[in-house]
């Protein structure tokens, strides 16, 4: 499993390429072999499809992947997405603008980004059961808003900005690019970034070196909440209503999408491009099986599986480099 | 097991898709036809409908259901990816109409035939929709609920799904035959989801707020199967329940008369008729705007037909239906 | 093997714990009396015990994924581990007419389930999160390839005993409750195992290093919870009367909030099952007492949400203070 080392240097090409993941080994295999079933796997308008799908998971596996980083968990994504969604709609249908509303739902989902990381940075509860607390409020709260009925009826803008194109790229394409970019300069760039890897690693060290770690963990939940709740607009966009309901389950994919990426829950170890190719790979899955319409209940078990083997592979490669080491 | 689909799935969908060709209009099309959940046994009455039509009439289906029953983003994310292996005709049932029309309009703009069945999906240019009307199922089925109860008596109602169309539907029905009944007092009203459990859970919580419930009005069979179970546990007795579906664990549930009525809402005949309707529509025959298939109340009088399992009862054909 | 004696191997039912059991009791007692003022029908028999087998239900489920975080792992798949067992349980009582070889595939299902788990987890050396995930998703997946759409009702009344009969006037889900109570807390306290299990969860190096072989014990831990999902399947589908493969998903996150709220950490090496009785009790006592309060139900997960919060960090203050007092 490829990591950046607890010194954090930026991986080098050669060792990327001399080190692909599990994940990525799978990717490669699935899009050899869906193309040879069906050749219109690799048409543009499913490659389309495949990048506009993965570009959601995305959204929350990127910040997810931060998280995971620093030994946490964020169970509550899920139900964010739903809850600003419904917040944004519910703003748009009262008179709001456009930034307007996307402004309140940046700040409640910063809010409650905030309550997680004092939570679980300050009282060092585990992240695991506050997140699974707040996920229950942030769920409630989008139920007894909306009556538990999705909110529909607000401007187009915002589903002609989720269909509109940046060049030939789909703007939500373009959004997780940007993002994936935004993220990986800051964790790998800034000090800041160094910090949050260190967290993973030793937070104590770095408490003593006379950082605010505590600070540092907080900001990156913040973080983490502000960009799931503005990928809630992007999101709503795809429907053209708000549900809140729609994110429910997503965490875990995300997760799943960093794990199989390479990022481990122990002691910080990860990579940001991990979570792309992990996001991939599940995305790819389902399509795949779409297309070549395999019975759906043994799609389910295609993902457990896929999940599985990658961290076999995972497993080998890295018993196998220790022997050759 | 019983099963009615091969399950050697992989091989055999790559056969299947190897084997299928765009442009037949002879015979062999292939229909892709989309379902909302595979927990619900009147989902899998329809797919044997579909099945059992599209194989007289010789042509191909692919199944697609989301994993998650009724979750939307699968739904929307299999609408995305159909398009993609170019199905002769598509047979659509919305999870969310609002939501998913514009890539139903889309779809329909890029050449595809699309019949739209079982729930409504809005505003758009289906071939037709074949279905039934279901406010009219939830004020018949209401009324003979109200009608048995003499007119008066506590009522609770356990809905649907809050947001498609059959739940509201069905809603907007039960709410309009209690008004006409000025006696029936309705206590509360509070979805199921079409489910089981939930349909368990929320009637024995009902029957802990209420000291008096004369009748139960459900959505669903299986809503109206878990509430039975509530209301036995609970030592309740003659508590009237009525539903809406007529799947064979109902019908079951109607001769051994713990089910006073069922309103039929059969996905069978269906999907029989919406395979039929689309497959003459893209082999050149004109296509009805719509097609209602009336829904009969079943009861302890006349329960026998709806006990036939899918795979021995015959499709009927659309001709049935439609006013010549 | 010997544990050396400077490694602190009590068992934890002395008084950090019982005060935290003790304080939800109270709890519960005081909810329960409040509810009973606002309307005295909740007091009536008939209604607590119906309170108490919906709790029942829950507790099952939650029992076995009790043992396995105190060992300090955890298993989410213990909700498609019932969906699994329960429908394929079902379809031999259909089958055979015989309600024992439900039982029976019931509880092998299960166990083989905990067994793959333990599995993964040892040989594999894959995470347990990861671990069980994945088998969440296998069984779920295979439940409805196997049930391909349908359901499988009308259980034996014999059978269907397990779910809705009385003994004693009491529902005999809350017996086997009692039951299965029972058994894990003599696990948990009374063997060599279940300290071994504490140790484990507390501080797995130390545990490896005084010679407690870990894996195994780890192996077994798996094969309790998922045994105890196999059990919760037979009382559920008793109880339904019907198995469907939709049964198990919604009750993941319930039953992990149930250990949770009972005082369990879920770092590992503390906690015990009677944490998780009375978390499940009283998580189902407010959710009565919604309903009760004719709150809308779409106020549920923010309640249980809540609840959760309130439990761990109440929790804390405790712990806190106490480690402040000295």
């Amino acid at each position: 499993m490829i990591a950046p080392t607890q010194s954090q240097q930026r991986p080098g090409a050669g060792q990327l390429f001399s080190a692909i993941p599990g994940a990525g080994i799978l990717l490669i295999l699935m899009l050899a072999l869906f193309t040879i079933a069906n050749p219109r796997f690799v048409s543009q308008t499913n490659l389309v499809n495949v990048g506009l799908q993965a570009s959601l998971l995305l959204m929350i596996a990127l910040p997810m992947t931060l998280i995971i980083l620093t030994e946490g968990l964020d169970l509550s994504a899920g139900a964010l997405l739903g809850l600003s969604g419904v917040i944004v709609a519910e703003a748009l249908l009262a008179g709001w603008s456009v930034f307007a509303a996307c402004a309140m739902a940046f700040a409640i989902s910063t809010a409650f980004g905030a309550l997680n990381g004092v939570l679980i940075a300050y009282l060092t509860l585990p992240a695991f059961v506050v997140t699974l607390g707040t996920m229950g409020l942030m769920q409630g709260i989008a139920l007894v808003m909306t009556n538990g009925d999705p909110v529909g009826g607000f401007t187009p803008a915002i589903e002609t900005f989720y269909r509109s194109q940046l060049w030939i790229f789909p703007m939500p394409i373009v959004v997780a690019v940007a993002l994936y970019a935004a993220l990986w300069l800051l964790l790998y760039r800034t000090r800041l970034g160094n910090y949050v890897i260190a967290i993973g690693g030793n937070k104590d060290a770095l408490r003593l070196a006379g950082i605010r770690a505590n600070l540092v963990h907080l900001a990156v939940y913040v973080l983490g909440s502000a960009i799931v709740g503005l990928s809630a607009v992007l999101l709503i966009g795809r429907t053209n209503s708000a549900h809140p309901t729609v994110g429910i389950g997503m965490e875990f994919e995300a997760i799943a999408a960093v794990v199989l990426g390479g990022t481990s829950f122990e002691k910080g170890q990860g990579w940001l491009f991990g979570a792309v190719l992990g996001a991939l790979a599940i995305t790819v899955l389902r399509n795949g099986l779409n297309i070549l319409s395999v019975d759906s209940s043994l799609q389910v078990v295609c993902i457990g599986i896929l999940l599985i083997l990658a961290l076999l592979i995972d497993r080998a490669r890295k018993h196998y480099s220790r022997q050759a080491a | 097991m019983r099963t009615t689909r091969p399950r050697r799935c992989v091989l055999a969908a790559i056969i299947c898709s190897t084997l299928s060709s765009p442009a037949a209009w002879a015979d062999g099309e292939v229909i892709a036809a989309f379902t909302k959940n595979q927990v619900d046994p009147h989902f899998e009455g329809v797919r044997a409908g579909v099945a059992q039509m599209a194989q007289r009439m010789n042509a191909t289906v692919k199944n697609y259901t989301p994993t998650k029953p009724n979750n939307i983003t699968e739904g929307m994310s299999q609408l995305e990816d159909v398009g993609v292996t170019k199905p002769n005709l598509m047979l659509f049932m919305p999870i969310d109409a609002k939501a998913q029309l514009p890539t139903i309009k889309r779809l329909i703009d890029s050449g595809l035939p699309i019949i739209n069945y079982n729930d409504r999906g809005g505003d758009a240019p289906f071939l037709s929709f074949i279905g039934q009307d279901d406010y009219k199922l939830g004020y018949d089925i209401a009324k003979t609920l109200f009608d048995h109860l003499g007119g008066k008596g506590n009522v609770v109602i356990l809905e649907g799904v809050k947001g498609s169309t059959t739940g509201d539907e069905r809603k907007r029905g039960f709410d309009a035959a209690a008004k006409d009944y000025p006696n029936i007092k309705i206590l509360a009203s509070q979805p199921t989801n079409f489910q089981r459990l939930l349909g368990m859970q929320t009637m024995e919580n009902l029957i802990q707020q209420f000291s008096t419930i004369d009748g139960v009005i459900a959505a669903a069979d299986a809503s109206a199967l878990g509430a039975i179970e509530a209301l036995n546990a609970a030592g309740r007795k003659n508590v009237a329940v009525v539903s809406i579906n007529g799947v064979p664990e109902a019908v079951e549930a109607v001769k051994a008369g713990s089910l006073l009525a069922i309103a039929e809402f059969d996905g069978f005949k269906i999907g029989c008729v919406a395979t039929a309707v689309g497959l003459n529509a893209i082999r050149g025959q004109s296509a009805p705007k719509q097609v209602t298939i009336p829904g009969a109340i079943i009861t302890k009088a006349n329960y026998a037909p709806w006990l036939i399992p899918y795979k021995d009862r015959t499709c009927p054909t659309p001709d049935a239906y439609i006013a010549k | 093997m010997t544990i050396p004696a400077t490694l602190d191997t009590r068992s934890p039912s002395l008084s950090p714990d019982a005060v935290a059991l003790l304080g939800r009791l109270i709890l519960i007692v005081l909810i329960a009396g409040a509810l009973t003022a606002v309307d005295p029908g909740f007091a009536s028999v008939s209604n607590l015990l119906n309170m108490l087998r919906q709790a029942s239900l829950l507790f099952l489920v939650a029992s076995g994924l009790t043992l396995v975080i105190i060992g300090g792992g955890l298993d989410l798949s213990v909700g498609s581990n019932l969906t699994l067992s329960a429908c394929l349980a079902a379809a031999a009582i259909k089958t055979t007419g015989n309600p024992w070889y439900g039982v029976a595939v019931a509880v092998t299902s299960g166990t083989l389930i905990g067994f793959t788990n333990g599995l993964m987890i040892n040989r594999l050396r894959l995470p347990p999160f990861l671990a069980t995930f994945g088998m969440l998703w296998v069984a779920q997946g295979a439940a409805y390839w196997f049930m391909a759409g349908q359901t499988i009702y009308g259980m034996p009344m014999s059978f269907r005993y397990f779910g809705t009969g009385f003994f004693l006037g009491v529902p005999l889900p809350i017996w086997i409750t009692l039951v299965v109570c029972v058994v894990c807390s003599i696990i948990l306290h009374r063997t060599t195992f279940g300290r071994e299990a504490y140790f484990m969860g507390a501080n797995q190096t130390a545990a490896l290093l005084s010679g407690i072989a870990v894996e195994r014990r780890r192996l077994l831990l798996y094969v309790l919870s998922g045994l105890t999902a196999g059990i919760a399947a037979l009382v559920y589908l008793a109880r339904l009367n019907a198995a469907e493969p939709g049964i198990g998903e919604p009750l993941l996150l319930p039953a992990i909030a149930a250990v949770l709220v009972g005082g369990t950490s879920l770092f590992g090496g503390s906690g015990n099952i009677v944490g998780t009785v009375l978390g499940a009790i009283l998580l189902t006592i407010i959710v009565n007492g919604l309903n009760l309060l004719n709150v809308a139900a779409t106020w549920h997960p923010f309640v249980n949400g809540a609840v959760v919060l309130i439990a761990i960090l109440a929790d804390f203050i405790v712990s806190r203070r106490r480690s402040e007092s000295g």
